[in-house]
């Protein structure tokens, strides 16, 4: 191995092991801060810098609470396999870390790389995703089935049956932007979405989008979908038997995987690492893209702090009489909508850009009068452009100049446009409406045999 | 028809409310931010402060008055065992809902602030490792012997006896249920004035009744005397 392939291999992987751990302790913080102050409490505000009173805010609590997982006992229950027990937190850990890989993030190496440096440039990065996070609920299984613990059993079968239901509407939600895009490599999806083309500003993206965050938010066990670690039902869940360091391990995990797939929606429908400032300041694009992923964890425990926990039945219902077919329906719409916009919106524009190709070369011709140039010509022509470009953002502002000028067919491209964005937003919100009117679970408890 | 999803925004929009207003309405926090104290050590509870030279205690220092922990017995001014109010009726202890009360009660009478013999708790201890705090306790007993105590740092090396709460340690002077729960203290000091009240005017009505039945009596039996020498003229 030479020393180039060594650096190029740290300088990829590093940031990844070192940034997401520490913001995994920094969201611990974050989450019990948020949790307290929605409860009318304050949170962690006693541990800061060891043997001082300053307080910090309670920020030294992550490091606090590292240590004691350190030096905690590590408990394996007599009748537990030892094996699977011990690598059931490490092989939770381990496809969390490495999805983070696929992440589009640019890293600001600019004095040692010539080029911007992902960790693993794959072609079809969004399949491996979700084929990797697949399998921490194998993991997690295996944390259930080794303890020997009927409570970490119950756990680790809800978790299966939940990860499961939801990996599927999680994955037709992302296939819209992989149709858009035409592409699975997380870097074209985010560079199809510079300039502020974020998919979610689409309708059937922010239906996607919607889709998706739920079925992330159920993929991670996150409260309201945090059946199988239910402390008031099944004690802690598939690591009820785990203490100490493994128990860190799980926590862990879990918190990458809610960055990843964090990470994920933003890849898809956030516009990546896409903001503002970014021509002056390239290295911000890493920051937005963190900004964003923060931005999603904090809507994470905000639903933590005010829904309460779904039942098993109107879980499985939710995923598979809701989500399910209305993510299929979002793909249908997407394709229909993309190709009434395709036939209307890039017809007119194909007719703009023909009009003043066919002026050029008629200009040209000595004989003929100088076509009178008509009002907006050349923003709707730049319109056209950026419409070729799919930069819809551009396009609009644009066409939207030209439109103002009073150019006839921008005005048209304009209500097509809006028209059909428009439509296809109520027509998603109907089905929504009808879907959840008939999806509710209508499962009823069980009678109680000895009422009398 | 309502919103899809519109009871999730609801339920977002009070929680926000709560983070935001947390921060700038100190009277929405239901615990209090303890501060460091001068000497080092943590709030024991309100009573325990000694309060120095011009120190003012902000609300955010010490916990309330409706701090409620776990029960503690009360005395009147003077020596605890001379003073205490609890007779060991056991009320208390057959009420406890998680029977974490244990009375032994005495095999003589002493007597108590009012002069009255008395019988006394012998043992009375709490487990307060199984204690709920539900005061019921307080509610049942009709001499306000056993009042709820704020104090809460309980912690203890000692796994076994170190949360078992002794007779002599449970017992706590009115002075300081004053300075803890002036209000309630207040308020008891109040009732059970009134109830002396009560009772002694009760008294005083039973006796004047008694007497007031005695002397009817001694007429009646005048009058029957009387009627009786009549016929006894007559005859």
């Amino acid at each position: 191995m030479s020393f180039e392939l060594i650096k190029d291999i740290l300088i990829a992987t590093v940031p990844l092991l070192v940034i997401f751990p520490s913001l995994f302790a920094f969201t611990t913080w974050m989450e019990r801060k948020a949790l307290a102050r929605i409860q009318n409490r304050i949170g962690p505000n006693k541990t800061g810098i060891p043997c001082t009173r300053i307080g910090l805010f309670g920020l030294g609590q992550p490091a606090a609470d590292g240590i004691k997982m350190i030096f905690k006992e590590d408990i394996v229950p007599r009748g537990a396999d030892k094996l699977f027990h011990l690598l059931a937190p490490i092989l939770a850990l381990i496809p969390a870390m490495l999805i983070l890989c696929f992440l589009p993030l640019e890293f600001p190496w600019g004095k040692f790389m010539s080029a911007p440096v992902q960790a693993f440039l794959l072609d079809s990065a969004v399949i491996f995703f979700f084929a990797i996070s697949g399998l921490a609920t194998l993991a997690i299984f295996m944390a259930g089935w080794a303890s020997r613990n009927k409570y970490s059993l119950l756990g680790g079968m809800r978790a299966v049956a939940q990860m499961v239901s939801y990996e599927i509407p999680l994955v037709l939600s992302a296939v819209v932007v992989v149709m858009m895009v035409g592409s699975l490599n997380a870097k074209e999806i985010a560079d199809a979405q510079t300039g502020f083309n974020w998919f979610v500003f689409t309708p059937w993206g922010l239906a996607a989008f919607v889709i998706f965050f739920i079925a992330a938010l159920a993929e991670t066990n996150r409260s309201p979908f945090d059946l199988p670690e239910a402390e008031s039902e099944i004690i802690a869940g598939y690591f009820t038997e785990y203490s100490g360091f493994k128990f860190a391990l799980f926590f862990l995990g879990e918190y990458i995987a809610m960055f990843a797939i964090s990470g994920l929606a933003v890849t898809l429908f956030l516009g990546a690492g896409d903001g503002p400032f970014l021509t002056a300041a390239p290295w911000l694009s890493v920051m937005w893209f963190i900004g964003k992923i923060f931005g999603l964890i904090a809507v994470m425990i905000w639903l933590r702090g005010t829904l309460p926990r779904l039942r098993v039945d109107q879980l499985m219902a939710f995923a598979w009489k809701f989500l399910l077919p209305l993510s299929i329906f979002n793909i249908l719409l997407a394709g229909l909508t993309h190709f009434a916009l395709d036939a209307r919106v890039a017809a007119t524009s194909d007719a703009i850009l023909y009009s003043i190709h066919a002026s050029h070369t008629h200009s040209d011709a000595a004989n003929h009068d100088h076509p009178k140039p008509v009002a907006g010509q050349k923003e709707a022509v730049m319109g056209a452009l950026h419409y070729t470009d799919k930069d819809w953002m551009g396009a609009m502002k644009w066409f939207s100049k030209a439109a103002l000028k009073g150019h006839a067919q921008s005005r048209s491209i304009l209500g097509w446009g809006f028209g059909i964005w428009a439509m296809s937003l109520i027509v998603l919100y109907v089905m929504a409406k009808g879907l959840d009117n008939v999806s509710r679970s209508t499962a009823k408890p069980r009678e109680y045999l000895y009422a009398e | 028809m309502s919103i899809l999803g519109g009871g999730i925004f609801k339920g977002m929009a009070v929680t926000l409310r709560n983070f935001v207003g947390s921060y700038f309405y100190k009277e929405r926090l239901t615990t209090n931010d303890y501060e460091w104290r001068p000497d080092g050590a943590l709030p024991q509870s309100i009573g325990d402060y000694p309060k120095e030279e011009g120190e003012q205690l902000s609300d955010t220092t010490t916990v309330n008055h409706y701090s409620r922990n776990f029960p503690m017995l009360l005395h009147d001014t003077g020596e605890p065992m001379d003073t205490i109010r609890c007779v060991a009726c056991q009320i208390c202890e057959r009420e406890c809902p998680p029977q974490c009360i244990y009375i032994e009660k005495s095999t003589e009478k002493i007597e108590n602030a009012d002069g009255k013999p008395q019988f006394y708790p012998a043992k009375f201890d709490i487990d307060v490792s199984v204690c709920m705090s539900c005061q019921i306790c307080v509610e049942v007993c009709p001499f306000d012997a056993i009042v709820m105590n704020s104090q809460f740092e309980l912690s203890t090396p000692d796994r076994f006896g170190g949360l078992l709460v002794r007779r002599d340690d449970l017992l706590k002077s009115n002075d300081y249920y004053h300075k803890i729960h002036p209000q309630e203290a207040a308020a008891r000091d109040q009732k059970m004035a009134d109830d002396k009240a009560a009772k002694v005017a009760k008294k005083k009505a039973a006796a004047e009744k008694a007497k007031a039945a005695a002397e009817a009596k001694a007429a009646s039996a005048a009058e029957a005397k009387a009627s009786e020498d009549k016929t006894e003229d007559a005859e």
